[in-house]
């Protein structure tokens, strides 16, 4: 014992004296929040594991700045049947990490096997759609669909349909393969080591298709506080930060070592509206003039200031404006207007006596005299919505009760049990409203599924909307049919559109070339 | 010397021995129903709870088909008595089972994680005694002294100040600020190191984050210390010691501490359990990749067979800690030997 704790103290006194090692090839760190587990995104939706691992793989295609689809293991393509079949011409100088030939026969694989199975996002909203994939030869691929099917090409890359390669999941359970913690893609980077809790190491591929990547070697670096990392960022431990906290935003603004950017895409969700849902089972909220009291009560510029700290703007229709195509604008969307929502909350039969809470006269549903009292369940990380929302709703005699739950136990209460009034919900609308936006508002969406229809809104007309869009090819066709969707869901407000967020990203001024895809290191470079 | 030494080693050894015999089997015995009960308790216990562990799986969006699909999996769809059975015949055979969220088995999961816990504990453990000894004799020496009062009322904020605050203001001022030690996790990210390059980059990381957990326990470890001397200073064999010649110093290392230190050996082992505890926020602060925050993680994913694999693990280690609590107190102590 003796002996040990004099070791332990020798090497902590030697330790003090040293400096950190210098090293010629010193890596490039990023942050991450948590440890993703295991490395195998075709599995998965889960954020943590996209932000990890998303440069091993590529999938057919890329969606460019607009969401445009543009090549990538697919050089080229045709559209046949109106839409109901998309032939895929691949590239043939493919390899896979190990060496072996990317063919057609690993994208049928990964479609059958793992992401049609497991991939929960493009499981529900592919699966219905397609009818079998086909592989005439060893570099083309057919998708033979049920129908004709618009938004198949925004559902193909990387995030949504990373492939896999056959050779390494053919045989055994494809979530207890060991691959998943040393895995094989086609992607820019490859896989070097993972340790557990700690950090994951990439190599650049040398013989990617697009050409090496510039910097040599990355590490993933698991630091669960966002304060921390900001802290290992100032200290050069770390050079990239998927998040930044609110408050720490500006200081790193400030200080020239480092760049802060805004982007609308998150891994794993991207085009994401903040939004209050109200309850439709409630009786006081199947009252349109209530929802419609609840959005003229809300500042939603409060909302970006104070709780987003700018990190996002107001949301001036249902679909994010991320998505060009099917964004509305000049809709008729409830403002700020307090004069406005009182009146609505008095025609309803909410009376209101000095600047009590409001109580119910002759409201249908609603025994008299009853206070006007709304039950808002949130997760500890949007307490400050819970906050602002009830100072705000104060003001017309609405009385927020906040309840704090665990995430796990709010995906259960809200879309499960349908315990809650209101509650605040982040819809990523993704690349295209039928990944994001359609499970929101259609009548077979309501049920427990997370991130679903909260508002239990239905309504059929919008049901035969979102089929109509989904098929229409033509986009011009499709803007129609989503403005009238839209017009549709600002008329019935069984939400409240409160702010489309945005995530910030920050790295070392050392480093340029990044970009907002889940490849964001391959094309970037970093000054000694 | 050399005889003085080896008869000290060999008074160790036989008591060690000795009791060997008597607790060890004893208590390892006693341990099979504490440890099952825990783990049935946890089982009943994250089943009870709200939240389904599917659900925290799928995160977006999956659709009904997908939820029943992986709920057969996991055989998340049969009763829970019939999930509690076919839970203990496995534990029974020695499988503890996969993890839902990693698909591996939880046992290699904890290994890869155990060394980093063990390794901050028992830093953060000996710092604690190594410092709380000193201090709490040098508060013992003159009680109420100016001394004494300036120890005790800088333990008492530091014991009553919240660990995640201290481990922040340590990494701002202490590692940004300085710049003597790392901020966050165990190695330098992407280090090469190998041999005592990489003990000594893991010695820099691990200095602050073992202090600031050691703080919590040389809080209570001084208190008690000085206590327990100020006791024993009053006895009569002390007394005599001092009356025999003996220098003051000798006094209270030979005749004082062995016995005052009895009470703090106690409690180091009692709080073991607490200490586990304290890990997950210290854990997460730095980064450091341990136990706690792979406890928080399954506990947050609903990933039953990992947090019940957790659960025996830690029940075990208390075990562990309290029967060597009691070698160490039959070695302290010649009463308890005898008895």
């Amino acid at each position: 014992m003796r002996l040990c704790t004099g070791l332990v103290m020798a090497h902590a006194l030697g330790a003090l004296a040293c400096a950190p090692e210098a090293s010629d090839d010193r890596p490039f760190v990023a942050a991450i929040t948590s440890d993703p587990g295991q490395l195998n995104t075709a599995i998965t939706t889960n954020g943590g594991v996209h932000t990890a691992a998303g440069v091993l793989y590529d999938g057919l295609v890329e969606l460019d700045l607009d969401l445009n689809p543009v090549p990538a293991l697919a050089r080229s393509w045709e559209i046949e049947n109106d839409g109901a079949l998309y032939r895929f011409h691949l590239r043939r100088d493919v390899r896979w990490h190990d060496g072996k030939p990317f063919t057609a026969a690993d994208v049928k694989f990964t479609f059958d096997e793992l992401l049609l199975k497991f991939h929960s996002r493009t499981r529900a909203s592919l699966a219905p759609a397609l009818e079998r994939i086909d592989t005439p030869d060893a570099f083309t691929v057919e998708f033979v669909l049920r129908r004709p099917y618009a938004p198949l090409l925004q559902q193909l890359n990387v995030e949504e349909a990373p492939i896999m390669p056959r050779h390494v999941f053919a045989t055994g359970d494809p979530l207890r393969n060991p691959a998943n913690t040393a895995p094989v893609g086609t992607g820019p980077y490859r896989f070097v080591s993972y340790t557990s809790g700690s950090e994951i190491r990439y190599a650049a591929n040398e013989t990617y298709f697009r050409g090496a990547p510039a910097i040599a070697n990355v590490v993933l670096r698991v630091i669960p506080d966002p304060a921390v990392q900001v802290i290992a960022l100032e200290a050069g431990e770390v050079d990239w930060l998927f998040g930044v906290p609110g408050p720490e935003r500006n200081r790193l603004r400030q200080d020239r070592r480092f760049v802060v950017e805004q982007s609308p895409g998150y891994s794993g969700g991207s085009n994401c509206v903040s939004t209050l849902a109200l309850n439709l089972d409630n009786p006081v909220f199947q009252d349109i003039r209530l929802r419609r009291a609840v959005a003229h009560a809300i500042d939603r510029q409060q909302v970006v200031e104070r709780v987003l700290f700018g990190e996002g703007r107001v949301a001036d229709a249902p679909i994010s404006s991320g998505i060009r195509f099917a964004h509305a604008s000049g809709l008729p969307v409830p403002s700020l207007d307090t004069a406005a929502a009182s009146r609505l909350l008095s025609e309803a039969g909410w009376q209101r006596r000095a600047n009590n809470v409001r109580t119910s006269g002759n409201v249908r549903g609603v025994r008299d005299g009853t206070p006007l009292t709304v039950r808002f369940v949130t997760m500890p990380g949007q307490t400050q919505y819970g906050d602002l929302l009830r100072a705000q709703l104060r003001v017309v005699g609405i009385d927020l009760r906040i309840t704090t739950m665990e995430s796990a136990v709010f995906s259960e209460t809200v879309f499960k049990a349908r315990d809650f009034d209101t509650a605040i919900i982040s819809y990523c609308n993704g690349t295209d409203p039928e990944i994001g936006v359609r499970r929101q508002y259609v009548s077979s969406s309501i049920g427990p599924v997370p991130f679903s229809n909260a508002a239990a809104y239905s309504n059929s007309e919008m049901d035969s909307l979102f089929d109509a869009a989904a098929s229409a090819i033509v986009v011009e066709k499709r803007t129609s049919l989503y403005r009238r969707i839209q017009e549709l869901a600002v008329r019935d407000q069984p939400y409240v559109w409160l702010a489309e967020t945005l995530s910030t990203r920050a790295h070392s001024a050392r480093c340029t070339g990044f970009t907002i895809s889940p490849h964001f290191v391959a094309t970037a470079r970093c000054r000694d | 010397m050399y005889g003085i030494h080896d008869l000290a080693a060999l008074r160790c050894y036989s008591a060690l021995s000795r009791l060997t015999n008597r607790f060890v089997v004893r208590r390892l015995i006693q341990a099979v129903p504490t440890v099952l009960g825990i783990v049935l308790l946890g089982f009943v216990l994250v089943h009870a709870a709200p939240g389904d562990p599917v659900l925290a799986l799928a995160g977006e969006n999956g659709d009904a088909a997908y939820y029943e699909f992986m709920r057969e999996r996991f055989g998340l769809d049969r009763s829970l008595p019939e999930q509690l059975l076919t839970y203990f015949t496995r534990v029974a055979s020695g499988d503890m089972g996969v993890s839902y969220v990693q698909g591996r088995s939880t046992v290699a999961l904890i290994a890869e994680r155990v060394p980093a816990t063990l390794l901050l504990t028992t830093s953060a453990l000996t710092i604690a005694v190594l410092v709380s000894i000193p201090l709490g004799a040098l508060a013992a020496r003159r009680p109420h002294g100016a001394r004494d009062v300036g120890i005790n009322a800088t333990v008492l904020v530091v014991y009553s100040a919240p660990s995640f605050w201290l481990a922040q203001l340590a990494i701002l001022l202490i590692a940004l600020k300085l710049g003597i030690v790392p901020v966050q996790g165990m190695t330098t990210a992407g280090s090469a190191a190998s041999g005592i390059g990489h003990i000594l980059d893991v010695a820099r990381h691990l200095a602050l984050p073992a202090i600031v957990l050691s703080l919590q326990e040389l809080a209570a470890l001084v208190r008690l210390t000085r206590s327990g001397l100020i006791d024993e200073l009053h006895r009569d064999h002390i007394r005599t010691a001092r009356a025999k010649g003996l220098s003051e110093s000798r006094v209270l290392l030979r005749h004082a501490l062995p016995r005052a230190a009895l009470p703090a050996i106690t409690v180091i082992g009692a709080r073991a359990g607490q200490l586990i505890a304290g890990t997950v926020v210290i854990e997460i602060v730095f980064g450091w990749p341990g136990i706690g925050r792979l406890m928080l993680a399954s506990i947050q994913t609903r990933d039953t067979p990992l947090l019940l694999t957790l659960f025996m693990t830690i029940a075990l280690t208390v075990v562990l800690a309290n029967l060597i609590t009691d070698l160490i107190h039959g070695i302290l102590d010649p009463r308890i030997r005898v008895s």
